[in-house]
C-alpha cells in the first residue's frame, strides 16, 4: 500500500506530482521543484531532517557527509498547510526516468548510486554508504560512495536513461556493465568480475570488469549512464565546432605569434 | 510448539514464491538441522552452504536447494547474526569458516589503510616539525667525495666567467686570514677573489670561498675580513649549501607533485641554487658559530661589529639592498648580536691581524685594467 498519492508524468523528461493530504509533508532534494499549490509551505532542513544523538553538531556533520553522496547539504520539506489536498510537482534534473520504490517491499533499505535520490516521504533517512571492497570501489563503476536510503513509505529515485527493475532470487546472478547499476536492495551482493579474456577485456568495449549483482533482492539498472550521455554530447559538440576550423586555428596561432613577437619588439 | 522455542533466532527467508525482500521468521538449531518456523522447514547442515552477502559484504547468508529452487536464510540483525553464528558448528557447514575469514580480512584491509595513513600523517608532521634536524642529518650523510664534486663543478662554471682572481696580493691576503681560521679543519680550503663591486662573499661546498673585490675595498681592517670569512667558513663546516640544495630538491619535488610541471621545478632549482638563498636561521647560525670560531682562533671579533655597521650604512645610502644583505638577518639585529658577543667574550691577548691594504688595492686595480683591456681586445678582434 502506498501511503503517498502520486502520479508520474512524462517519459524521458519526467516529473512526479505528489498529492499531499492536509498537514502532511514530503521531502525532496533542493532545486527539484517544478510547481506547488497555494497552501504548500516550503522549508529547508539540514540534511534529511532526522535527529542525531550528537545534537546539532551531529546533524551538521551528517549534512556534510550527505554532500559526498551527490546531494546538497539541505533538503526541502513541503508541508500542506491548507484544509484540502494540495499538489507538489518535482521534476527530474536530467533526461531519464523517475522510479517510485516502496521501501517496505525492499526490506526497509536500498543502496543507490550517487545523486539518485529525488524525493520521498518525510522521515526517510539518506546516508552515505561506503563501499568497503577496494576492487569494487575502483572497478565497480559506482566509486566508493553510494547512497543508503532507509525508512518507510515511497521514495522516488531518478537516473538517466530508461530504468529497469530486476528481481533476483537467492543465488541469481546478473552481469551488469559497470556504471549501469542504479540501485539495489541491501541484501544484494555487489561485486566485480574480470571480463575473462584479455581480448574481450580490451576490445569488448565493456571494460576489463563487469559488475555482478547476486540475489536475493531487487536491482535497478539504467540504459544510459549520465557519464556516457555527456560524453556523447560533448563529443558531438566538439566535432561540430571543429568543422571548417582550419582557418580558425591559423588565426589563433597568428595571435600567439603576434603576442610573442610584440614581447621581443618591446625590448 | 516451534514458535515458542527458547533459543529461536529472528531471520529473513528468501526463495521462490516468497517476496524479493524476504519474509521475517524465526529459526532454531537442533542436532544437525536448522528448523525454520515458516512452513516448518527442516534443513540438514550438510545441505547448507554459507556465503558472504549484502552491500557491505558482511552478511551471513545460508543457502540450500530444494529440487531446482534455491532458498536462502539470513539473520535479521547483527545480534541475530552473532547468535546464529555461535550456535552453528563451523566444521559441518560448508563456507562458514571462510565467511568468518572473509569478513575479518575485509576489516583488516581497512584497518591497515586507516592506520597506515595515520602513520604516514604522523611521520609527515614529525618531518615538518623536525625539518631542520632531518636536513642536517641527511646533509651529514653526504660523503666528502660528493661534496668535492659539487664544489668543483661550481668552481669550474665560475672560472668560465673570467672574473676570478686565483693569485696576487688580494688573494694572498684572503688566504692568509683564511688559513689562520681554518687550521685543523677536515676540509681543504681554496680561496678566490671575484672582480665584482657588490659587497659580497660566498661559499661553495667542499671549502671553496669567494670574496668579492667590492668587499675587500670596503673592509678597513683584516679583522673585518676575518669576520666575513669566519661566517663563510661556518657555512662550509655546517654544510649549509648542501642543506640548501637538499631543501630546494625537496621543494621542487613537492612542486612537481602538486603542479606536475617539470619546467616550474627546474625554475625553482635554478633560482634557489644560483642565488644561494640561505634561510635566516642558517645565517644566524653562521654568525654565531663564526664569532665562536674567531674567538677560538684568538682573533678579535670586533671586526664583525664594525663591518656590520658598514653594511648597515651602505644599505641606508643605497635604495636597493646590497646583494649580501638580502637574504641575511636584519643588520641591526646582527650588530646587536655581535656587540653582545664581543662584550661577553673578551679577547685577551689578541693581536690585531695585519694586512697591506694598499698592495691589495693596487693589485685589484691592475687586475681590473687587465680585464678591461682583455674585453677591449676581444671586441677589436
Amino acid at each position: 500500500m502506498s501511503s503517498l498519492n502520486y502520479e508520474i508524468f512524462g517519459n524521458d523528461l519526467p516529473y512526479v506530482q505528489v498529492t499531499l493530504a492536509p498537514s502532511t509533508e514530503a521531502m525532496a532534494e533542493q532545486g527539484a521543484m517544478m510547481y506547488v499549490d497555494q497552501h504548500i509551505v516550503m522549508s529547508a532542513v539540514l540534511g534529511d531532517g532526522s535527529a542525531s544523538k550528537f545534537g546539532v553538531i551531529g546533524r551538521f556533520f551528517n549534512a556534510i557527509k550527505r554532500t559526498f553522496t551527490g546531494e546538497s547539504m539541505f533538503s526541502s520539506v513541503y508541508t500542506n498547510t491548507g484544509f484540502v489536498p494540495q499538489n507538489i510537482a518535482i521534476a527530474a534534473p536530467s533526461p531519464g526516468q523517475i522510479v517510485p520504490i516502496e521501501l517496505e517491499e525492499q526490506g526497509g533499505t536500498i543502496i543507490c548510486q550517487k545523486g539518485a535520490y529525488l524525493a520521498g516521504e518525510k522521515g526517510q533517512k539518506l546516508q552515505l554508504a561506503f563501499q568497503k571492497r577496494l576492487r569494487v570501489g575502483f572497478f565497480g563503476g559506482e566509486g566508493f560512495i553510494m547512497q543508503k536510503i532507509s525508512g518507510r513509505g515511497t521514495v522516488f529515485i531518478h537516473a538517466s536513461g530508461t530504468l529497469k527493475q530486476v528481481a533476483l532470487g537467492p543465488n541469481d546472478v546478473l552481469k551488469v556493465d559497470a556504471g549501469c547499476l542504479v540501485g539495489m536492495s541491501s541484501t544484494v551482493r555487489y561485486d566485480i568480475q574480470y571480463a575473462g579474456k584479455l581480448k574481450t577485456g580490451i576490445f569488448g568495449g565493456e571494460g576489463m570488469f563487469y559488475a555482478t549483482v547476486s540475489g536475493p533482492g531487487n536491482v535497478w539498472m539504467q540504459s544510459l549512464p549520465i557519464s556516457r550521455l555527456s560524453r556523447a554530447i560533448v563529443g558531438s559538440a566538439v566535432a561540430g565546432r571543429s568543422k571548417g576550423s582550419v582557418l580558425g586555428k591559423l588565426y589563433l596561432i597568428g595571435i600567439v605569434l603576434f603576442v610573442i613577437i610584440s614581447l621581443f619588439i618591446d625590448k | 510448539m516451534l514458535n515458542h522455542h527458547a533459543d529461536s533466532i529472528e531471520v529473513l527467508l528468501f526463495g521462490a514464491g516468497l517476496p524479493t525482500a524476504g519474509i521475517t521468521t524465526r529459526c532454531y538449531v537442533k542436532s544437525e538441522f536448522i528448523h525454520v518456523d515458516f512452513q516448518q522447514l527442516k534443513v540438514a547442515f550438510s545441505n547448507i552452504k554459507a556465503t558472504v552477502g549484502g552491500f557491505d559484504h558482511n552478511q551471513l547468508q545460508l543457502h540450500w536447494q530444494v529440487g531446482t529452487q534455491t532458498y536462502m536464510l539470513m539473520p535479521a540483525n547483527t545480534a541475530a547474526e552473532k547468535a546464529l553464528h555461535a550456535t552453528l558448528p563451523v566444521s559441518s557447514i560448508i563456507g562458514l569458516k571462510s565467511w568468518k575469514t572473509n569478513t575479518k580480512a575485509q576489516s583488516m584491509v581497512w584497518n591497515t589503510i586507516v592506520y597506515g595513513a595515520g602513520l604516514i600523517a604522523l611521520l609527515l608532521v614529525l618531518f615538518v616539525w623536525q625539518y631542520d634536524n632531518v636536513m642536517t642529518w641527511v646533509a651529514s650523510k653526504i660523503s666528502m667525495e660528493t661534496e668535492k664534486k659539487i664544489g668543483d663543478s661550481v668552481l669550474k662554471s665560475l672560472k668560465l666567467q673570467g672574473n676570478l682572481l686565483e693569485k696576487g696580493a688580494a688573494v694572498d691576503a684572503v688566504k692568509k686570514v683564511g688559513n689562520q681560521l681554518t687550521q685543523g679543519s677536515r676540509y681543504h680550503y681554496q680561496w678566490f677573489v671575484v672582480q665584482d663591486d657588490a659587497i659580497n662573499a660566498f661559499a661553495v661546498p667542499s671549502g671553496i670561498i669567494f670574496v668579492n673585490s667590492g668587499l675587500l675595498k670596503k673592509a678597513d681592517s683584516a679583522n673585518e675580513l676575518a669576520a666575513v670569512l669566519a661566517h663563510e667558513v661556518q657555512h662550509v663546516e655546517r654544510r649549509h649549501t648542501l642543506k640548501n640544495m637538499l631543501n630546494s630538491a625537496g621543494v621542487a619535488s613537492v612542486v612537481l607533485m602538486v603542479l606536475g610541471d617539470a619546467n616550474a621545478v627546474m625554475l625553482v632549482i635554478a633560482q634557489q641554487v644560483s642565488t644561494q638563498y640561505f634561510s635566516r636561521q642558517v645565517e644566524a647560525e653562521a654568525d654565531l658559530k663564526g664569532a665562536e670560531l674567531l674567538n677560538q682562533k684568538h682573533i678579535d671579533a670586533s671586526g664583525m661589529v664594525s663591518f656590520f655597521k658598514k653594511m648597515d650604512a651602505a644599505y641606508k645610502n643605497k635604495d636597493d639592498t646590497p646583494e649580501w644583505l638580502s637574504s641575511h638577518p636584519e643588520t641591526l639585529a646582527r650588530i646587536k648580536f655581535a656587540e653582545h658577543f664581543v662584550k661577553s667574550h673578551p679577547c685577551k691577548g689578541c693581536a690585531p691581524l695585519t694586512w697591506d691594504k694598499a698592495a691589495i688595492l693596487a693589485d685589484l686595480n691592475t687586475e681590473e685594467k687587465n680585464g678591461k683591456n682583455k674585453t677591449n681586445k676581444k671586441l677589436e678582434d
